[in-house]
């Protein structure tokens, strides 16, 4: 790292609607620093590297690259002088291949597909990265996709890499690759732009971080200044380590009534002869890698995708064999999947939140409802944005338009205003600052209190811990160990998912 | 029509009926090894039934009653015939079923008591004696057709004769409860109801007055058997087998289970054991029974041990395993008494004895 700044923002303000989501920010990023953004959702975090990225412009203040002001006026604008993005949600064209996504916009005016392939897989193997070229983009899970938006930041030799939430959806292993690539990076000169609600991810591999509150730098300091609890403090204003993660269960929920049961269920090759049981008053944890066919076993259960044709297995929802070929029939039936792609499966971006939330109930009505409702859709949405506690200025806001965290409890209330008596939250912390963390990890807790059969699918070991009564760990398909909540350590977890 | 139709497709797809599955252990069914590690009272040449009168606890043995004591086992009767099933008189004494067909009183004010036919029925298979409302007995017989000792042959017949009376001690009479049951096997009176073990069902029914039965719990992964009332209300169910999808799959194959039956040595047949590992003409179940000269406690069971906790609504607080490792398998009876539980494991001939509160205590915190 070296003391010239390659990328500034001096008194930068960005309004939405008259609003400022970012206002009189000063930024510096130096030569070869990795620098960590931190923030609550709706801190202003990707306002800000979306200015930088060229994908918004500033109402006011300036931007300079390598001491010339600038203004980009699109993405290709920025990655032009050397500013690339890497989405937290992705950006990826779905129905194009990994080669394909990765040359495009480069790509000539004869293209032979082999050479791209060829081309893609060199270069996806130079960064370690388990991703078939060939492969579809729309048939990757979230883990994968994440890999190909990385490794297609790194073709482009940007200058500046902006990552936002990169290792959200990447397994130990993956990080650790992640890691080694960012430092890489770090020793030919990329200067790297790190969003993260990770802390301790952010501690170990920045160099300097900056915190921003409501819009507004709070501070910029060395990481070697930092620890959790400054952060915590300079993020929300109020010390909430020992809610968060920071106490072990100390107890576990009763048993109730086996609602699900789920016994020798086959999915292509993602899920194998799988068997599970979910109880009524519990939070089940499921716990996996990336490709243990966790989420895959839930959308089976769920109506989303289908179990094998033949010899399939069952699913048994109170005792009864179920067998849903659509989503709707389940939702009916009361079960509710909270996705972990919210931005592809979890909402129409340009609805506003109250129609987000009551085309919810209007898929748990089916045809019994005729004619739609606006002072019903309304009067459901106020509802639940209280109920939530969603921030946003009206029930009127476009879904887009909330922070992250705000659209994942959108999407939470999707689901329980259609009052399931399962619900099955997939990585429902991913991308969501520590304070949303924290309210929906009490609504998980307050549903399971409540009898409803919760299930949560997590990547993230201490979330898992810190929410589950009983933790299911699945490895190549299948379930392959349970631990109640109190038995359970990181240790233990982790060598059932890996060996 | 429709349905024959839908069931050939079934078949063909290997879906519905003929999905060929069996629900998992986990939750409250995790597997542990509380049986396998109870401590081993006595080992026994028959052991069958176990009962208690709230003070003292015995256990058949064969022919014999004895009763257990700190310093050992001591005789308290010996009965005209093989002991199926024994329940404690409330004024003293024993309910017996003598080879399954007969069920007489020994000793207490209702001595000499006898049944061999109720209502006219002939009592063929009787497995278990419990104490109903009032004094009265309730006796479970698993078969009109088969006698005790060929439960397997019931189960790979696919019975459904299984039958519930009522006996009254005073007056000598009897009252059919339930017919046509899937071998019923273990009855227990909870609160207004009395919970029958319908084995080849997987499930455990409560049949209140004037009521049709209700499911209590069901899709067990095992067979269930003998229940005893638990301290703290609910009731212990013991499953002397286990389900496995290979089983379940000869279930579903008439002409193969026909020749089977007729050909092979019960012993060797694909169906569930009291014991297993003793030869290896026994069958395999789906997996290899070693790796490396080691028994992999997780390969599909032959047989197993395990009994059931279940809470006063039926459903399952914990559960007692001893796994396909182990040896304490082929649970036929169970009874708690004096802060202990009693486990009668037919499989290895051995009386057991678990300390239910520090057992509750680690299970259930």
């Amino acid at each position: 790292m070296n003391s010239t700044p390659i990328l500034e923002l001096r008194k930068a303000t960005k309004r939405y609607a008259g609003i400022p989501a970012i206002e009189d920010v000063d930024f510096t990023l130096l030569t070869g620093e990795i620098h960590s953004i931190i923030g609550e959702n709706g801190a202003g975090k990707s306002t800000l590297t979306k200015v930088m990225a060229g994908v918004v412009q500033l109402s006011s203040g300036q931007m300079l690259v390598e001491g010339e002001v600038v203004s980009p006026q699109t993405p290709n604008d920025a990655l032009k002088m050397g500013v690339a993005m890497v989405f937290q949600e992705s950006a990826l064209v779905p129905t194009m291949t990994v080669a394909q996504n990765l040359f495009l916009g480069q790509e000539k005016f004869f293209n032979r597909l082999r050479g791209i392939y060829i081309s893609a897989q060199q270069f996806l193997q130079s960064l370690q990265f388990d991703v078939d070229p060939t492969a579809q983009v729309s048939l990757l899970g979230a883990a994968k996709k994440q890999m190909v938006e990385i490794a297609r930041a790194v073709l482009h030799e940007a200058k500046v890499i902006i990552f936002d939430e990169p290792t959200a959806s990447l397994t130990p292993e993956e990080k650790k690759y992640f890691f080694d690539l960012v430092f890489k990076l770090k020793a030919r000169g990329v200067s790297v732009i790190f969003i993260s609600h990770a802390l301790e991810e952010a501690l170990l591999v920045s160099d300097r971080i900056t915190i921003l509150r409501d819009g507004k730098q709070v501070v910029t300091d060395m990481a070697s200044k930092f620890d959790r609890e400054r952060i915590v403090q300079a993020m929300v204003g109020r010390d909430l380590s020992q809610t968060l993660y920071g106490q072990r269960k100390t107890f576990v929920r009763r048993q109730g009534k086996r609602v699900l049961s789920v016994q020798n269920l086959r999915m292509a090759a993602m899920v194998k002869n799988n068997s599970l049981s979910v109880f009524a008053g519990q939070v089940t944890g499921v716990f996996g890698l990336v490709g243990s066919g966790r989420t895959e076993t839930f959308k089976v259960v769920a109506g989303i995708i289908k179990r094998d044709f033949m010899h399939g297995g069952e699913v048994l929802l109170n005792g009864k064999p179920v067998r849903y070929f659509v989503p709707a029939s389940a939702i009916r039936d009361g079960i509710a999947y909270v996705t972990e792609d919210r931005k592809i499966e979890g909402f129409f971006e340009t609805k506003s939140i109250a129609d987000n939330i009551y085309l919810g109930l209007l898929a748990k009505l089916g045809g019994s409802r005729f004619l739609v409702s606006n002072k019903e859709a309304a009067a459901v949405g106020e509802h639940w944005i209280k109920r939530l506690n969603v921030r946003a200025i009206s029930k009127d806001v476009k879904a887009i338009e909330l922070s992250g965290g705000n659209q994942q409890k959108v999407v939470i209330a999707k689901s329980l205003v259609q009052d399931p008596q399962i619900i099955i939250f997939d990585e429902p912390t991913r991308g969501v600052d520590v304070g949303a963390i924290t309210e929906i990890h009490d609504l998980i807790n307050r549903l399971a209190d409540e009898g409803k059969a919760v299930v949560v699918i997590s990547s993230y070991l201490p979330e898992i811990m810190a929410l589950s009564d009983r933790i299911l760990v699945q490895r190549m398909g299948k379930v392959v160990e349970e631990y109640s909540a109190t038995e359970a350590n990181e240790e233990k977890i982790m060598y059932a998912a890996i060996h | 029509m429709i349905t024959a139709i839908s069931e050939w497709i079934d078949r063909q797809l290997g879906r519905g009926s003929a999905s060929i599955t069996v629900p998992v252990f986990d939750g409250a069914l995790k597997s542990n090894r509380y049986i396998e590690d109870a401590r081993v009272l006595a080992t026994l040449d028959a052991p069958e039934d176990l009962a208690t009168d709230g003070a003292a606890v015995f256990v058949t043995d064969g022919a014999k009653v004895l009763q257990i004591l700190p310093e050992g086992l001591k005789e308290v009767l010996q009965a005209h015939g093989t002991i199926t099933a024994l329940a404690c008189m409330p004024g003293g004494g024993f309910a017996l079923a003598i080879d399954g067909k007969e069920v007489c009183i020994e000793g207490g004010t209702h001595h000499g008591r006898h049944w061999r036919t109720v209502n006219g029925h002939p009592l063929c298979a009787v497995n278990a004696i419990a104490l109903g409302v009032n004094g009265l007995l309730v006796v479970t017989d698993g078969s009109t057709e088969l006698e005790y000792a060929q439960w397997k042959r019931d189960l790979m017949s696919l019975g459904k004769t299984g039958r519930v009376f009522e006996l009254d001690p005073q007056t000598g009479d009897g009252k059919l409860l339930a017919a046509n049951l899937h071998y019923a096997f273990g009855a227990c009176s909870i609160g207004d109801q009395l919970w029958v073990s319908e084995s080849w069902k997987h499930h455990v029914v409560g049949i209140g007055a004037g009521t049709r039965p209700v499911s209590v719990t069901d899709d067990l992964p095992g067979y269930p058997s003998r229940i005893v009332p638990a301290a703290g209300g609910g009731a212990w169910l013991t499953c002397f087998i286990l389900r496995t999808q290979l089983v379940e799959f000869v279930l579903r194959e008439p002409t193969y289970r026909k020749r089977m039956i007729a050909e092979i040595d019960p012993a060797y047949w694909i169906a569930p054991a009291l014991n297993s590992g003793n030869t290896f003409l026994e069958p395999m179940q789906g997996a290899q029974l070693k790796m490396m000269g080691v028994v992999k406690p997780w390969a599909p069971p032959r047989s197993y041990g395990l009994v059931v906790r279940l809470d006063a609504q039926g459903l399952v607080r914990y559960s007692l395993h001893s796994r396909f490792d182990g040896k304490n398998h082929g649970i036929s009876a169970a009874a708690e008494c004096g802060g202990y539980l009693y486990v009668v494991s037919k499989g290895s001939k051995r009386l057991l004895r678990i300390d239910i509160a520090q057992t509750e205590k680690e299970l259930t915190q």
